[in-house]
């Protein structure tokens, strides 16, 4: 017996000394400047409110760049950087996952907002099947997403007056690059031929682009939405694609493309000439430094990709 | 740039977090591992599916509290099929804990593809926590007063919960575990403590699930037990050193994920498995460095003495 209130006691005296050094951490209190300190969840966030900020607040994302909000794992770092926060933006319609719970719960005593906030309830696509539940995508609707920073741009006016020229200067220049963005994507896509302007990609990121461009969108994990595709999926979109004429399909960044590759192959089969397109952008922006890296860069690459592989 | 030390309440919780999961895991570890059932958890971590997908169906809506409930009834669930299979058909507990734990994923993938059509509908979405985000999660009262980080709440209770019936039911739990014949003789129940130690493997499971993700539970469920079974022949010792052991990867995880800046949860997972590795290679009684004098001595491992 005695060896076990021994160890007991150890348990005990090594968990006393543990808590009282965790609690001690090292501080530099020098670092912290006056500029508005901001918080985004992707990259398309951070993106967009650094072309509203300039100089004037230092915005950082959670989900560096090509991390896919699927496999977001959270760091020690990342908790600093959101006790830190003066605002967090973050997507909204739960693209965060479970996180979103924790932002609705900051917000009571933070300055917390989903920039898909002020879009109104049929700007929004709902799931047919499950009415209430929303898809997140909404950065491929680009005037969809320009209303997202609007509202944003509104929201770092009100909690920084002092910068409000700076914001709203920025805002305006911003915006007007969406609105040519959109047109130039819109003019874009309606080169392709009507019969010809079938968006078939693996998952299901490009609906609101489809119905802001007038696209027709297959994901092909949504055919018969099964969570993993069948057989019987890829030989009924591989019937469609050839009885159809389709000349390309196109991944995802982020999402396998062994499913693609059967379609493919299956039209090859049957004596049909299937591409693949190109790889598009589609939770996540390229990496940061290159053109693909900003939400700008990112849509333009996606574009011209389906433009140039069916037109 | 002057640097103080000051103390930091999110490690704090953090760490606390951690400590109460790796405590609960770490003991009901001990006597999964003596009962060959150590996969149980990777078991239950597939098998909540169904449950998730039941509980959105009913509700139309992925927020927490349905979620976690039909996790729970299907984790429990999943424990009583796994162990009547294994009664009625004497099939090893291995073989039972897989053919019902795919068994009920197939089950959830079936009802994802069938019902909830675009929904991103899986554990890892709705279900899993994150550990890092547990200092934020608070639990405010109606009238305004913070009583700190929601999770540690209820892990706390279950810690509490599954240590008192591990004192209170030690007998039986020992005896149900090392000599069912014998325990039967005195009239105790080996069904009854089996269920008892399942419901518990269940609730903390899902529980733990919800605050910290899947692979800290899966991790401290079978390593720090793994390693005190390598470090000692007694069962009160060994429960001591698992959760001991527990503890200790939860700290150095920590302060290792803070440094690397990486998942803190992928990081205590680690050094958990680190402790057995070092248990592995140096305990007295089975570590490979001491094989040759040991093989003089003629050690081995006996529960017989113990009661």
């Amino acid at each position: 017996m005695s060896r076990i209130q021994r160890c007991q006691r150890y348990f005990l005296i090594l968990f006393s000394v543990a808590v009282l050094f965790v609690g001690c951490k090292s501080v530099d209190k020098a670092s912290q400047s006056d500029k508005l300190y901001i918080v985004t969840t992707t990259g398309m966030i951070a993106d967009g409110i650094r072309n509203i900020c300039g100089d004037a607040a230092e915005v950082v994302p959670l989900m560096g760049s090509g991390i896919d909000p699927h496999y977001y794992k959270a760091t020690q770092s990342d908790l600093e950087k959101l006790r830190k926060a003066d605002i967090i933006f973050y997507n909204g319609l739960l693209l965060e996952g479970k996180m979103t719970a924790i932002f609705e719960k900051l917000a009571k005593t933070k300055a917390v907002f989903a920039v898909s906030n002020n879009l109104s309830k049929d700007q929004i696509r709902q799931d047919p099947q499950n009415p209430g539940v929303s898809d997140p995508h909404i950065w491929f609707d680009v005037s969809l997403w320009s209303s997202c920073m609007s509202y944003a741009a509104n929201l770092l006016v009100e909690k920084d007056p002092a910068n409000e020229a700076i914001y709203k200067a920025n805002a305006e220049q911003y915006l007007g690059d969406l609105k040519e963005l959109h047109v130039r994507t819109k003019n874009k896509i309606s080169e392709i031929p009507d019969s010809q302007r079938v968006l078939i990609t693996t998952h299901d990121a490009f609906g609101y682009f489809g119905r802001a461009y007038d696209m027709e969108v297959h994901g092909l994990q949504g055919i018969s939405t099964v969570s993993d595709i069948g057989l019987a999926d890829i030989k009924e979109m591989t019937e469609m694609i050839i009885s159809r004429n389709i000349k390309a399909v196109f991944v995802e960044s982020s999402v396998s493309d062994r499913d693609i590759n059967a379609v493919i192959s299956g039209c090859k089969e049957k004596g049909h000439q299937l591409k693949l397109g190109g790889v598009l952008y589609a939770d996540a922006m390229g990496e940061d430094g290159t053109v693909e890296g900003t939400y700008i860069g990112m849509v333009n690459s996606n574009v011209d990709k389906i433009v140039n592989a069916l037109k | 740039m002057e640097n103080m030390l000051q103390f930091d309440i999110d490690a704090f919780w953090i760490i606390l977090t951690g400590t109460l999961v790796a405590v609960s895991a770490s003991l009901l570890g001990v006597f999964l591992i003596l009962r060959k059932m150590s996969m149980i958890g990777d078991a239950i971590s597939h098998a909540v599916l169904p449950g998730i997908v039941i509980a959105f169906l009913l509700t139309n809506s992925s927020s927490q509290i349905p979620m976690i409930i039909g996790a729970s009834l299907v984790g429990v669930l999943a424990t009583f099929l796994i162990e009547s299979l294994h009664r009625k058909s004497k099939l090893q507990t291995d073989a039972s804990i897989g053919i019902i734990f795919t068994f009920l994923f197939a089950v959830g993938i079936i009802l994802v593809s069938q019902y909830t059509g675009q929904v991103d509908l899986d554990q890892e979405c709705v279900l899993y926590g994150e550990i890092a985000f547990v200092p934020l999660d608070r639990w405010v009262t109606a009238s305004g007063i913070d009583l700190g980080p929601r999770n540690i709440w209820t892990l706390g209770a279950c810690c509490l919960a599954i240590i008192a019936t591990i004192i209170i039911g030690y007998k039986g739990l020992y005896l149900t575990t090392f000599d069912q014949t014998f325990a039967a003789s005195l009239g105790i129940s080996t069904v009854a403590w089996h269920y008892t130690l399942m419901t518990g493997v269940s609730l903390t499971t899902v529980v733990s699930f919800e605050s910290v993700g899947a692979i800290l539970v899966v991790a401290f469920l079978i390593v720090p037990a793994s390693t005190a079974y390598l470090l000692t022949d007694d069962l009160k010792i060994m429960l001591i050193l698992a959760a001991l052991i527990g503890f200790l990867s939860v700290l150095s995880g920590y302060y290792v994920a803070v440094y690397l800046d990486a998942s803190i949860a992928a990081c205590m997972a680690l050094m958990s498995g680190v402790f057995f590795a070092i248990a592995f290679l140096f305990s007295p009684g089975y570590g490979i460095a001491f094989k040759g004098r040991r093989a003089k001595m003629g050690l081995q491992k006996d529960y017989s003495q113990q009661l």
